[in-house]
């Protein structure tokens, strides 16, 4: 224990700084320190990310009679759609090698899980920022929360959307068992691109629209509502060149046809998936605090 | 006799935008320079900015409770939010015993989700401070005991008055055996009995072990009788220390009429001391 009795604060702090140590650690270490610091603080607050979780599930549903049964309700209504759509026999637009409503369908819940990860991830500092400023917490646990979320109200429709495909007509192969590891990928991608924009969403307000618009666009130069072989030159290449192409298309294949859709294309893609997130996630939290402070809380 | 420094800060400073727009601006720079490792000098302003902090020194000894005083938008909260980890200083350190666990309450009700009940805010809380079930779980006794809200902790949260919210915010926050409690102005609007347990309660906790509090008001009453030593804040600065909180509040009311004469000062003195003493 130091001992002093000046009046004078800054010798006293000088005197003592020796068995003081920084409170709080600033952000901004390399990658692979940071990435470390996200597992440990996740274990460290998993029961907040339990309560998080929570809260983002019930609130919505709170006031209402009907409550969670709503997730059941939204999902069962589109797919009746679908099977009118299919009994109303739509034109097939290319050869999909499945009944087109089946099709779009199993597309537009694969693109669904892509651009709803990127929705939750973009909008995590703007939701959940003043909670940031009236107690310092982590902020990967707000991701982690997105991301459960995000997958827990992803696997009621896709359920039923596999029901509806083996009505279609579509037969699963075991290949089908590795789907869920498939759509991984997509879930890096989207989550990036979101982690990317969150802080973004504060500050540069332009390019967040931007982004929010460009991924809507990225839907129709992605084989969702088409099939991957298409006649217009400059639409094929990109659409070769997009790697949603690929990400979307394999785990498409492995349920609908039980294939491999172009597997080293979807390997590189994945991996860069993989990376591109991770640089995200980086930038994410060391960027986040000095956004933080911008916040306007009203 | 010898004291124990809890925390300390060392040149702290903060600095914000006044225009929107620069401050967005700004933001993008530092998020660029943040990621590509440039470091760029926190105590020079750019264009459009002020400082909230300017080079501000302080330290809180073991058993001690501080006062901080100020007119408002002196710095308080900012300083208070630097020190608790909130904002990150653009200079200065923030320094405190290895270990230390600082426990902050800002305004009442934040975090606290209003559709829920009392009773799960103080999970959600008590999980945003780090704990863990287990541990909520073991507080929930001392949080009904001292709380008294009885059977309202299973009301929904959103439909507390606002001295019932400062009780639950104040109940979790000692839950969580903090070695420094910080309350930033959020006593004032709790009935007289609550707040006279509170402030009984700050002092048997300051006399415990390693353990400090630092008490953010401007009510001047509680400050008096509260507060070990006290600090005038103004414009982003520390104007004035001093254990006489008597005198150091007289310093603070002149100094916020400072602008006036002598004779002026004395009657405004008068005055505030009429209302708030």
């Amino acid at each position: 224990m130091i001992i002093f009795t000046a009046p004078n604060m800054k010798a006293d702090t000088a005197a003592n700084s020796t068995s003081l140590t920084p409170l709080h650690e600033l952000q901004g270490s390399g990658l692979f320190g940071q990435i470390s610091k996200v597992a440990t603080n996740l274990r460290t607050y998993w029961f907040l990310v339990q309560q998080l979780v929570k809260v983002e599930m019930q609130v919505e549903f709170r006031r209402s009679f009907l409550g969670m049964g709503w997730l059941l309700i939204v999902p069962l209504v589109a797919v009746a759609v679908w099977i009118l759509l299919n009994g109303a026999g739509v034109i097939s637009p290319g050869d999909t090698g499945i009944p087109y409503p089946a099709y779009v369908l199993l597309s537009t819940s694969i693109w669904g899980f892509f651009a709803e990860a990127y929705r939750r991830c973009g909008r995590l500092i703007e939701s959940y920022g003043r909670l940031l400023l009236s107690t310092p917490f982590p902020v990967e646990t707000l991701f982690a929360q997105a991301v459960i979320v995000h997958l827990i109200r992803f696997v009621i429709p896709l359920g039923l959307n596999l029901l509806v495909l083996l009505i279609f007509g579509v037969r699963f192969t075991a290949a089908a068992l590795l789907f869920p590891f498939a759509l991984l990928p997509l879930l890096l991608l989207g989550c990036g691109f979101g982690l990317l924009i969150a802080p973004l969403r504060l500050i540069a307000t332009d390019i967040t629209r931007i982004s929010d618009e460009g991924i809507r666009l990225l839907m129709y130069l992605t084989p969702i509502v088409y099939a991957p072989k298409v006649e217009i030159s400059f639409l094929a290449s990109i659409i070769a060149l997009n790697p949603l192409t690929y990400l979307v298309g394999f785990p498409r294949d492995l349920l609908t046809k039980g294939q491999f859709f172009e597997p080293v294309t979807f390997g590189l893609c994945s991996l860069g998936s993989l990376l591109f997130f991770l640089i995200a996630l980086w930038l994410f939290r060391t960027s986040e605090a000095r956004v933080r402070e911008r916040l306007i809380a009203n | 006799m010898g004291k124990k420094v809890l925390l300390s800060a060392d040149h702290l400073y903060k600095k914000f935008s006044k225009d929107l727009r620069q401050s967005m601006r700004h933001g993008i720079e530092d998020i660029i320079r943040g990621s590509l490792g440039m470091h760029r000098d926190g105590r020079q302003l750019r264009s459009g900015e002020i400082f909230a902090l300017k080079d501000i020194n302080f330290h809180l000894n073991a058993h001690e409770i501080l006062g901080i005083t100020g007119v408002n938008g002196s710095g308080k909260t900012t300083l208070m939010r630097l020190i608790s980890g909130i904002y990150e200083p653009d200079a200065g350190v923030v320094k405190g015993l290895p270990g230390l666990k600082v426990t902050a309450i800002f305004a009442l009700g934040a975090g606290m989700q209003a559709l829920f009940t009392g009773r799960e805010n103080i999970y959600i809380k008590g999980a945003m401070y780090g704990m863990s079930r287990e541990e909520v779980d073991a507080k929930i006794p001392f949080i009904e005991d001292f709380s008294e809200l009885g059977e309202r902790l299973d009301r929904p949260f959103g439909n507390y008055s606002s001295g019932m919210k400062a009780r639950l915010s104040y109940s979790i926050a000692m839950a969580t055996e903090p070695d420094v409690f910080i309350i930033d102005e959020s006593l004032a609007v709790g009935d007289s009995a609550f707040k006279a347990k509170c402030l009984d309660n700050l002092r048997e906790f300051a006399d415990q072990p390693g353990k400090g509090v630092i008490f953010v008001s401007n009510q001047i009453r509680k400050i008096l009788k509260i507060a070990d030593r006290l600090l005038v804040m103004d414009h982003g600065a520390i104007i004035h220390e001093t254990k006489d909180i008597d005198a150091g509040l007289e310093f603070y009311i002149k100094n916020c009429y400072a602008h006036l004469g002598e004779d002026k000062q004395e009657s405004k003195l008068q005055k505030v001391k009429n209302y708030e003493l």
